[in-house]
This record gives C-alpha cells, sequence and structure tokens, in this order.
C-alpha cells in the first residue's frame, strides 16, 4: 500500500509540475504582442528526497532577440519606424505546450492506474 | 492445515513486487522532462524468484544474516535497476511508450496476483465451509 501511496505522490508532483509549464507557455502566447515581453521558460528538476518526485526550478527569461516590427504609426515607434515586439516564437511555444499535455496525460494515467491497483487490493477485504 | 499457504505467499509477493515496480515506473513518467534523468526499473518477478529460491514456490535462505525463513513471507527486496533507452539531448532516457507498455505489463502481474489470492480463498472458503 505504501507503495501505491508513494506512486500517486510521484503522479501527483509530475501533474503540477507539468501544469505549471502548460501556465508559463500560455502567458508567452497570450503576450505573444506584448512589445518588449521576454518568453518565460522553465526547467524540471528532482527533488532528492527519497520519493523522487519532480517540481519545477527557477523560471528564466528567454535571451532570444526581440523581433522588430515596422509600423510608424505605433507609440513605441522609433525614428526609423521600428519598435521591439516580444521575443516570442509560436511555433515552440505551440510545440512545448502539445508536449506538456501528452505529458500531464501520462502521468494522470499512471495516478489512475495506482488508484484502480490500491483499490482492487482493498477489494479483497470487502468479501 | 495452515492457512500460510504457499499460494498465498507467492501472489502476495506477486502483488508486492507489481506495485513496488508501479510507484518506479510512475516515478519515471513524472520526470519525462527532466533533464539527466535515467529511466529505472525492478528486475523481473521470476529473475526475483529465482534468485531467493531453490524451487521456483520455496524461499530459501542463502546466508546467515538473511530473513527468507520458508515459512514467513517471501521478501521482495528488489533494487532499481538502470534501464536502456534513447537518450535525449537533454540528457534523459525515459521513453513514455516504453514506460506505458511496462506499466501495462505490471498492472497485468497485479491483477493476476489479486485473481490468485481472491480464488485460492475461495477455494480455502469452500474446503471450511459446512457440507450441503
Amino acid at each position: 500500500m505504501q507503495d501505491f501511496l508513494k506512486s500517486m505522490a510521484a503522479s501527483a508532483s509530475g501533474l503540477s509540475a507539468q501544469s505549471a509549464r502548460l501556465r508559463l507557455t500560455s502567458e508567452n502566447i497570450a503576450n505573444a504582442d506584448t512589445p518588449g515581453f521576454r518568453g518565460k521558460g522553465v526547467s524540471f528538476e528532482a527533488i532528492h528526497r527519497g520519493d523522487g518526485a519532480v517540481r519545477t526550478g527557477s523560471v528564466s527569461l528567454s535571451q532570444a532577440a526581440f523581433e522588430r516590427v515596422f509600423d510608424p504609426t505605433h507609440p513605441l515607434a522609433g525614428e526609423d519606424g521600428y519598435y521591439d515586439g516580444s521575443n516570442v516564437n509560436l511555433m515552440v511555444e505551440i510545440a512545448d505546450a502539445r508536449e506538456a499535455q501528452r505529458s500531464y496525460e501520462a502521468n494522470l494515467k499512471m495516478f489512475d492506474q495506482a488508484r484502480t491497483m490500491a483499490s482492487s487490493l482493498l477489494d479483497l477485504l470487502r468479501r | 492445515m495452515t492457512p500460510d499457504l504457499e499460494i498465498f505467499r507467492l501472489s502476495s509477493a506477486l502483488a508486492s513486487h507489481a506495485s513496488a515496480r508501479q510507484s518506479v515506473i510512475a516515478r519515471n513518467v513524472a520526470h519525462v522532462d527532466t533533464p539527466g534523468y535515467t529511466a529505472r526499473d525492478l528486475p523481473a518477478f521470476d529473475d526475483i524468484m529465482q534468485k531467493t529460491s531453490a524451487s521456483p514456490l520455496r524461499a530459501r535462505q542463502t546466508r546467515e544474516g538473511h530473513e527468507a525463513s520458508p515459512d514467513g513471507p517471501i521478501r521482495m527486496q528488489a533494487r532499481a535497476i538502470d534501464v536502456d533507452g534513447t537518450e535525449s539531448p537533454n540528457g534523459n532516457s525515459v521513453t513514455l511508450e516504453d514506460q506505458m507498455v511496462r506499466a501495462a505489463e505490471t498492472r497485468r502481474q497485479h491483477d493476476l496476483a489479486m485473481a490468485v489470492y481472491r480464488k485460492s480463498m475461495e477455494i480455502f472458503r469452500l474446503g471450511l465451509s459446512r457440507p450441503r
């Protein structure tokens, strides 16, 4: 039974890590047109506490160059008519979101499986 | 007649192996995107049983310090080992498909243990019940 609890704890940590990642990705996509916005990213790391759970590390800002947008009517435009857009790459963000969703589903499936196995173990007591 | 039958010990050992394996696999899946993580798994159940017992059904004490007494429960003390897999550029070797197959195997193992336990218990009860 202890193993099932450990298994569910690991899956739950995976779920929360993946959803934190998905939240950052959707923030990036929402701000894809915000001038001067830097995309945020997060990396995962293991918690060294025996149960082997995962957590998100510190958030890092993307250091890619800003996109130069030509729009002389924009309030932020310089004398040459260009302003700094965000450095969010929509293609990368969508791929990241898809990967996060896939990993989230895998964690959910493992959680559900541990729950089913634990309940079938408890079913032995019922009769 | 003792209730500590071999079949109960064997099926409970199989169930505890399956649950330990489930927790190892759940950990792998949680770390599917952690850089530098290596996938792990427990050795197969029959490999462990062959190492701990002379006959497939009886655990044998191989050294004084070990606690594998023939009548106690079979102890499953397997250590997780690294498994080979394609390593992604960030040094992570977890393949989701491979883990899903292992998880399904574990599920099947656990179901088998539960079914054997329940069925043996039914037969045991039948033997104890009043003749009709």
